[in-house]
């Protein structure tokens, strides 16, 4: 039989205070999900980059992102190598594939 | 006074007085519980037989409602067996020894809580404690999930329920919870949630967790679709629960039918509301948001690259997007192999490998274009700007060779039919499919390179038409804005302005409730 002093309606109060005395167990609840839990369950929209948003009517996430990316230069590696293949009079007198195979 | 009957007296003065927070504090299940509920154990198991308890529970929660006082409640029959179960799961349970039993028992106990829950006038008691119970349930899943040995022997069962994986049947539960809280008529869609709506997203937000857990991602299209028809604007609800679900609506519409438009929408939405302190979360919304976008033509700029969130993604997505932009394969699939693993376990290694090849194949035709194209020397020519198809089918069989294992050698002026050589052990390596140019060491024709050209211009990424006769694709529109503008037009406009079937409008997202 239990003491008082053990009963769970005297701990009722501050559950959180009696956890804190008990030895500190392995956890077996993992904490490392892939999407934690946010430590707190609300913020205000000016701690975040949503409300400007808003205001700029998107412009002001737009620097995020390059919508133009095409590359015009050709003076790089793969274009060097490209620039010789495409000098070939044509694919089937590819000099790689006629000295080599 | 046994444990047990001072604790079923305190339980029914928490239930008179509808005091949600302390039937929350009392209904404790996790491993780290305190002493007393250790005592509470000891004492259910070395003092009650099954039907001496269950006497006693109905003795101490009479649902008689003949007792019934104004303003107060009284227990009601799911209540009580859900109390047995809360009694039944202390004395089986067992974190230490048997995780996959106090699975079980926790199951069961989730389950009769969200029975009790759906009483129309005392169920809202018991929101808190179901969520509080769901969160044990559902980080134990995710411990389990994580180790498959401990549930091996529940996979080689026949019948349905015990073929389901443990995630899974979890997740069903918890659904059990959110449909209820979602079923409550205690405010209308447009008002502020009251009432069991208010948990609505807590508890699809842990149903959306297991299931992207045990990779049952479409089991998730009825929480959407439900949300859809009944839930109150996502707005309305705490920043949290708003970031974390569009972040799973995001990677579901990425994962499901490849809707990266509304994957964007919704991940973008995501990273803008989550302030800068919550690294982590950035960079998973990120890991999504970067790869929908760069699958839509919109690459991350070297300024979001630099922020904290992004220190471990620059490194998979900039030289990606460097081959992207070069249209060189044979950097982009040894990028893709370097980085396999990872982008495997994050799910993008499949969509990456085969949905960016249509702009692969585009810049390597601009680039193409731009080293063999010669301008007209009279300016009032009327000849049209044209790409060589076999030009670009040269440059295929290069890449294809480079992709084999033919390695450039010293070329010279004297000798510039040495560009390549064969691999070292004389013959081409092995590619996967998905490791050659069209399917692993299939020769490269100019047909290959004739119907990825008349898909990019039907896709919209190439602006013109194939003059088949002649062998060439020639440009539209290139005396107003130059045969390279004119030719390749931007992807990420071309994609925006696609128009689709009526039914479809990737701006409207299916579960995403916004007025």
């Amino acid at each position: 039989m239990a003491s008082e002093t053990t009963k769970p309606a005297e701990t009722a109060a501050a559950p959180a205070d009696q956890k804190q005395q008990e030895p500190t167990k392995p956890t077996v609840l993992g904490e490392d999900d892939e999407f934690e839990d946010f430590p707190v369950d609300d913020w205000p929209d000016n701690e975040t980059e949503a409300a400007a948003q808003a205001a700029s009517g998107g412009e002001s996430s737009k620097h995020l992102w390059e919508e133009s990316w095409d590359d015009d230069d050709t003076s790089d590696d793969f274009s060097a190598q490209l620039k010789y293949v495409d000098q070939r009079p044509s694919p089937t007198q590819h000099s790689s594939q006629s000295r080599c195979l | 006074m046994s444990l047990v009957i001072q604790f079923l007296s305190q339980i029914r003065n928490f239930i008179r007085k509808q005091d949600g927070d302390s039937l929350r504090s009392w209904l404790q299940v996790g491993p780290n519980s305190p002493r007393q509920y250790h005592e509470l154990r000891a004492e259910l198991r070395n003092q009650y037989r099954q039907s001496g308890l269950d006497n006693i529970i109905q003795k101490c929660l009479p649902d008689d409602e003949d007792d019934e006082v104004e303003g107060e409640a009284v227990p009601w029959p799911s209540l009580v067996t859900f109390i047995k179960e809360y009694f039944t799961f202390w004395r089986d349970a067992d974190y230490d020894a048997d995780l996959v039993r106090t699975h079980q028992l926790l199951s069961t106990l989730v389950s009769s809580c969200a029975t009790a829950l759906t009483h129309p006038a005392y169920g809202a008691m018991l929101l808190k404690t179901s969520m509080s119970l769901s969160d044990v349930l559902a980080r134990l899943t995710m411990t389990l999930n994580r180790r498959p040995e401990l549930t091996r022997q529940l996979r080689t069962s026949n019948d349905d329920e015990s073929r389901k994986s443990i995630a899974e049947s979890s997740a069903e539960i918890i659904q059990k919870i959110f449909t209820a809280c979602l079923n409550d008529r205690s405010s209308d869609r447009s008002s502020p949630p009251k009432g069991k709506r208010v948990a609505i997203y807590i508890f699809a937000n842990l149903v959306l967790k297991l299931l992207f857990a045990c990779r049952r991602i479409h089991l998730a299209k009825m929480i959407f679709f439900n949300l859809g028809a009944n839930s109150p604007p996502l707005s309305l609800y705490p920043a949290a629960q708003r970031v974390t679900f569009l972040y799973y609506l995001g990677r579901f519409s990425f994962s499901s039918g490849n809707h990266y438009l509304r994957a964007a929408n919704c991940l973008e939405a995501a990273y803008l509301q989550t302030p800068p302190r919550f690294t982590s979360h950035r960079t998973n919304i990120l890991t999504y948001l970067i790869a929908a976008n760069i699958l839509l033509g919109r690459f991350p700029s070297a300024s979001l690259l630099q922020r904290p969130e992004s220190r471990t993604l620059a490194p998979i997505f900039f030289p990606l997007c460097a081959a992207l932009r070069g249209g060189d394969f044979i950097s982009f699939q040894a990028h893709l192999a370097e980085h396999e693993d990872w982008l495997l376990e994050k799910g993008l290694l499949v969509p990456l490998t085969h949905k960016l090849r249509p702009l692969l194949w585009r810049s390597l035709a601009r680039k193409t274009f731009l080293l063999t194209y010669v301008p007209p020397t009279d300016s009032a020519s009327r000849k049209a700007a044209t790409l060589d198809v076999a030009d670009l089918h040269a440059a295929a069989v290069y890449v294809q060779r480079r992709l084999e294992g033919w390695a450039l050698a010293n070329n010279t002026q004297e000798d510039p039919g040495t560009t390549l050589v064969p691999p070292p052990a004389g013959r081409p390596s092995r590619l996967r499919p998905n490791e050659g140019l069209v399917w692993g060491n299939a020769e490269v024709t100019p047909d290959h390179v004739e119907l990825q050209l008349a898909t990019l211009v039907e896709e919209g990424l190439m602006h013109g038409f194939i003059a088949h006769g002649q062998g060439r694709f020639a440009i539209i529109g290139a005396k107003a804005k130059g045969p390279v503008a004119a030719g390749w037009p931007s992807v990420w406009q071309s994609i925006q302005e696609r128009r689709y079937e009526e039914d479809y409008n990737p701006d409207d997202v299916p579960g995403w409730v916004r007025v």
